[in-house]
């Protein structure tokens, strides 16, 4: 590992994620500009910002899925915590699959796959090769109870998930993504499609999982921000402020 | 989720497409060697000197350009009669028909797309035999009614290459001149077919690839192995895929062998020709719609 | 003006009748010619018949057999071919490879089969009396080997424009879960491309049946029914092709329009089920 400035060493003991020079470049677009923040830990950070400004784009730069756009370049670089230290991701030690493993990603539109709601949050156990069906009956089990949806669900696991309203459809892709138990989630504006009850369940939701993992949330909800995030951040021209 | 079974699919992957890409490279790697040395215009014109062949003074015995004309004359009659019942049937399919005909008439045109070619041939000779029974002795299978029976063999790419650029054209597009008060007639003339213009052709192209390929429609309505070049389009005639088919079978000595080799080559590179024009003309459609749109 | 729109409106529809009226008309003349065989009553003994004409059998068993044996065949070595070259397409394949494959596929559509029947002919057929050490190399296995690579690049080519048509979101959020490119494919892309992929195989199958010349080149033209892959085999299609050299009035040759029937209605089945499948598709 470089040298860090004094400063950063103090808090990079509690920093989930830490971001310096970051540039994104989708085609001949600038759309991030020199980033430099340090995520902390345990805790729901904010992005808020104007529509098409670039936040997506920030949460895709965290898990490498910029990757799979083509026309995008990233410059900079980006250090997660993993295992009690920060590792930069884009180094031959981190494999691009476990990365994607262990920071979740939750899209602006539910999308669940074309599968039972069983089968999608086992989906990613048997994607990293677990087979042991017992134990993959608990995580699920685990995993849909964290994300508030066990309840409505338990009775009808075999039924597709395209069935689900919209509201449950979005907690089970949080539960999908919560199966890994990955430290870090990260939320693409996860209750901008949804009603305002389905709404107030995932807040209820996100302020339960901060106090055991670290949340990037991209929010264009000025209340919603001020209700349930600990540290905000706002982009404009392409740089991301503290607030 | 397997590791192990992961790995073997990627494999299988890698070796099927290597085994398919193989076989074609083999097929054509090995007319080209077998033939490429007879490819000279000894091949095509025969003891005729090339001059007096192609303006018909002399006729070629031992060559190839009586097959090579057969072909050429066979894909233009063929096209000349397929082609304008085959597109303004599209057009009826795109842009008049109810429902219900669209699904009966969809339905007779995807059997006779599916039909097999040699059942096409029978049914041209059904039409022969029928003719020289009840109209005239003197009908005989020739030129024409083969050109006949394959214009029925791709109608039903013509068809479904024009009624599918049609209604590709976005709702957009097709409402702007009735709104200005335009007719149908006009609408279809001044807007729609001048969009559809590069699907329509790639039908056409793809049709006149088939023609020039078809062999077991020609066998059964006058292509025979030495004819000349037809002085009427009443008469038989030679064709390249039969003539191929033809030495397969009844090669006399290594020459004619060498020709069939060569002529396969050349019905290739037709083919070939053909092909790539389809799909630059499909590039520039598929281009074209994203720039105007 | 209108009286210039109703009469285009008429030579369309007339256009429109006549080809429609083509397709009719083919079923039409095959049982007008093949009438004396079902006068007699002798249709549905051709089918179950074999062919000896000197005996005044003219069944086309025997070559029913045969065109389903390489058929079948065919469809077999092709289909797992063309999943793995789909799969390669539209995924595994790095960087360009995979378009300039998905050229060389649509490509391969154009050649014509009367030239793949000719280089087997002269290349697989001496290599085949090698392997199966006697006989003429002409045979159920030979034909279907050619076929296979015949039918290969159209069924590729419609399974990767089902491939393509997967929603998007899938993908994405198997990404966004760490899934590799070959698990997107095996666990999410060909599992919703069932259907496409079935439709694929109808149409790979049918034209498998409908082949000619690779049947009549490289198929062996026997007139038995074939017990193997190694033997000789007639395919309805072939058979046409050969007995057209008959006398136009006698038994022999109106059997070919028996041939003819079968080969329509087993098209005009296929078909069907192919339209009630896809718009039952379209339906969900």
């Amino acid at each position: 590992m470089s040298e860090l400035p004094l400063n950063d060493a103090i808090t990079e003991s509690t920093t989930a994620i830490q971001v310096r020079n970051l540039c994104f470049n989708y085609g001949h677009r600038r759309v991030l500009n020199n980033i430099n923040i340090d995520i902390p830990q345990n805790s729901i950070s904010a992005i808020i910002g104007p529509s098409g400004q670039g936040k997506s784009s920030f949460l895709f730069a965290l898990n490498r899925l910029w990757e799979e756009i083509p026309g995008s370049r990233v410059s900079g670089q980006v250090r997660i915590r993993f295992d009690n230290h920060l590792v930069d991701i884009d180094s031959p030690d981190c494999d691009l699959y476990e990365l994607r493993r262990h920071v979740g990603l939750v899209f602006q539109a539910p999308n669940p796959l074309p599968m039972s709601i069983w089968k999608n949050i086992a989906f990613p156990l048997r994607l990293a090769g677990k087979k042991n069906k017992t134990e993959i009956d608990n995580r699920v089990e685990e995993a849909l109870k964290q994300a508030f949806l066990w309840e409505e669900v338990r009775e009808r696991l075999r039924d597709d998930a395209r069935h689900l309203s919209g509201g449950q459809q979005q907690r089970l892709c949080i539960a999908r993504a919560l199966i890994l138990e990955p430290n870090i989630l990260l939320l693409d504006e996860p209750t901008s499609s949804l009603d305002p009850r389905a709404c107030e369940t995932i807040e209820r939701l996100l302020i339960e999982l901060q106090t055991s993992r670290t949340l990037v949330m991209v929010s264009h909800y000025q209340d919603q921000v001020q209700r349930i995030a600990s540290h905000t951040f706002q982009l404009a021209d392409g740089t991301l402020q503290p607030l | 989720m397997n590791q192990c079974f992961e790995k073997i699919v990627i494999a299988w992957c890698w070796l099927s497409t290597f085994l398919l890409i193989t076989a074609v490279g083999v097929v054509i790697g090995f007319l080209v060697i077998k033939g490429g040395s007879a490819l000279n215009l000894k091949l095509i014109f025969g003891d005729t000197a090339p001059l007096d062949a192609l303006l018909l003074r002399r006729a070629v015995f031992d060559g190839l350009f009586p097959a090579i004309i057969g072909t050429l004359l066979l894909v233009l009659l063929a096209i000349l009669m397929a082609a304008p019942v085959g597109i303004l049937t599209g057009i009826y399919m795109a842009e008049y028909a109810s429902l219900s005909v669209k699904k009966r008439f969809g339905f007779f045109f995807d059997i006779l797309a599916g039909l097999p070619s040699i059942v096409v041939g029978l049914f041209g000779l059904a039409i022969v035999i029928f003719l020289h029974k009840y109209i005239s002795a003197h009908v005989y299978p020739c030129l024409f009614l083969s050109a006949m029976t394959l214009a029925f063999l791709v109608l039903p790419y013509l068809i479904r290459s024009t009624q599918g650029a049609l209604e590709a054209l976005p709702n957009t597009i097709r409402r702007t001149a009735p709104a200005l008060g335009a007719s149908r007639v006009q609408n279809l003339f001044l807007i729609l077919l001048p969009r559809a213009r590069d699907g329509i052709l790639n039908g056409v192209i793809l049709s006149i690839g088939r023609c020039a390929e078809d062999t077991a429609v020609i066998m059964l309505t006058g292509a025979v192995a030495m004819a000349g070049v037809p002085r009427s389009v009443f008469e038989n005639y030679e064709a390249l895929p039969f003539y191929i088919y033809y030495i397969s079978s009844q090669y006399a000595d290594q020459q004619e062998l060498l020709s069939g080799y060569a002529a396969a080559i050349i019905l290739l590179c037709l083919c070939g020709l053909l092909f790539m024009s389809a799909l630059y003309v499909n590039y520039n459609f598929r281009r074209g719609a994203m720039n105007r749109v | 003006m209108r009286m210039f729109e109703r009469s285009f409106e008429k030579i369309l529809f007339t256009a429109a009748l006549l080809s429609a009226s083509i397709t009719l008309l083919i079923f039409i003349f095959m049982l007008v010619l093949g009438l004396p065989l079902f006068r007699e009553g002798l249709f549905w003994d051709l089918l179950s018949d074999p062919w000896m004409p000197q005996q005044g059998l003219y069944g086309i068993y025997p070559m029913i057999i045969s065109t389903m044996s390489i058929a079948f065949l065919g469809f077999l070595f092709a289909f797992p071919l063309s999943i793995g070259v789909a799969i390669f397409i539209n995924g595994l394949a790095p960087g360009r490879i995979g378009s300039y494959v998905n050229t060389a596929v649509r490509l391969m559509t154009g050649i014509p089969t009367v030239v793949y029947g000719f280089v087997g002919i002269f290349l697989l057929i001496p290599l085949m009396r090698t392997i199966l050490q006697g006989g003429s190399g002409m045979c159920v296995l030979s034909a279907a080997l050619i076929l296979a690579v015949v039918i290969a690049p159209t069924m590729i080519l419609f399974f990767i424009s089902s491939f393509k048509s997967v929603p998007n979101a899938y993908l994405r959020s198997a990404t966004a879960l760490g899934a590799t490119p070959i698990q997107k494919l095996l666990y999410i892309v060909v599992p919703s491309s069932w259907n496409g992929i079935l439709t694929g195989c109808v149409l790979a199958l049918g034209r498998a049946m409908g082949d000619t010349m690779i049947a009549l080149m490289l198929a062996g033209n026997a007139v038995a029914a074939p017990d193997g892959i190694a033997s000789a085999a007639r395919a309805l299609t072939a058979h046409i092709a050969l007995v057209i050299a008959a006398d136009v009035n006698s038994m022999a040759f109106k059997s070919i329009f028996a041939c003819g029937i079968v080969l329509y209605v087993l098209t005009a089945f296929f078909t069907a089920v192919l339209r009630l499948t896809t718009s039952r598709r379209a339906a969900s």
